[in-house]
């Protein structure tokens, strides 16, 4: 005897349903998260580096570092005096839930306010693997071109937050800052757009207020 | 990016509601993926084929895919647009003040079973 059977049920994948438990654990704990996701060499790194000191005074902040290898962003976080642990995937081009809940053993999180992620350098898979994050930022380097939004939508749709870094680069480009911002916004119209230099420090005092306002805002 | 998961995910929940309506064997899945979904649909057809067998109930089950296009309203339009790619401003008024009706659906709409 056939039947058909009506379920309209949503499919999560374990990645989806490790999040979530995650996202839970993070609320539970009290404690806000950023995702940082960008192509190798856009200044996730720098811009950590340049805002952690001066943002650990008001914040207590662990930073989780993703490479495949070497503990190198570690090293450079670790002299900004804030704890940092490092996960090297030996082969994954990106972050996953199971990987950061192995890594909270590192941290005590109800002494956090603020942990941050600095996902594998790559603007294609890590779209797609929740790490259970409050926030997502994605940084786009003014020498990287301006039509990468357009070319990997998922990841700027997915981001809520768009950094453009190395504007002091701007004059040595054809970059076109406008363009980039519509077409980030033509994915996603409510991206957040901020605009940083790490070498002049333009826009550093703007991104460390921004972070330091979610991680406020976030928790009770 | 990880459709073998997604499969494995589909086969688990076609199993228990299988067995919660005591099939003999799983014939189709129907499934609905929107085109923002970002699965790929070939790859998740050809991970599915993979670990079907796994499970007696849907060894020799048949995947279906239908696609979802994106389906944007514009509120300054009061209208409902089809999306091209993956922008969702208007294509009439090029405006951002948009909502997504449609397109980022991953479901399983029905199974068919004996």
């Amino acid at each position: 005897m056939s039947a058909k059977i009506k379920l309209e049920k949503k499919v999560l994948s374990r990645n989806d349903i490790l999040a979530a438990e995650l996202r839970t654990h993070f609320a539970d704990e009290n404690v806000a998260v950023i995702n940082m996701v960008s192509s190798p060499g856009s200044g996730k790194t720098s811009l950590l580096e340049k805002t952690l000191s001066s943002l650990s005074e008001k914040l207590s902040i662990g930073v989780i570092e993703g490479d495949i290898q070497t503990d190198n962003d570690a090293v450079r976080i670790a002299k900004t005096g804030v704890p940092v642990h490092q996960i090297q995937t030996g082969g994954a081009c990106h972050l996953e839930a199971e990987m950061i809940r192995k890594a909270l053993i590192h941290f005590s999180l109800k002494d956090l306010d603020l942990l941050i992620i600095e996902n594998v350098g790559n603007l294609v898979c890590p779209s797609a693997f929740d790490l259970g994050e409050a926030l997502r930022i994605a940084i786009i380097s003014t020498t990287e071109g301006d039509d990468k939004p357009l070319k990997y939508p998922a990841m700027f749709r997915s981001a809520d937050v768009m950094v453009i870094n190395k504007v002091d680069l701007i004059p040595y480009t054809d970059f076109d800052v406008e363009k980039v911002i519509h077409s980030a916004m033509s994915l996603n119209p409510a991206i957040e757009i901020l605009k940083t230099s790490c070498r002049t420090g333009e826009g550093l005092d703007n991104w460390s207020d921004f972070v330091k306002n979610f991680a406020n805002e976030h928790r009770e | 990016m990880h459709e073998l998961s997604i499969a494995i995910e589909i086969l688990d929940i076609v199993e228990k509601e299988a067995v919660k309506h005591g099939a003999t064997v799983v014939r189709q899945v129907n499934l609905k993926v929107g085109d923002l979904s970002g699965v790929e649909t070939e790859s998740l057809s050809f991970s599915f084929d993979a670990v079907k067998g796994e499970k007696e109930l849907t060894r020799d089950a048949v995947l279906a895919i239908e696609r979802l296009p994106v389906k944007i309203r514009c509120t300054p339009c009061d209208a409902v647009f089809n999306g091209t790619g993956h922008a969702i401003i208007c294509p009439q008024c090029e405006g951002f003040n948009t909502e997504l009706l449609q397109g980022e659906e991953l479901e399983i709409a029905d199974i068919e079973i004996d």
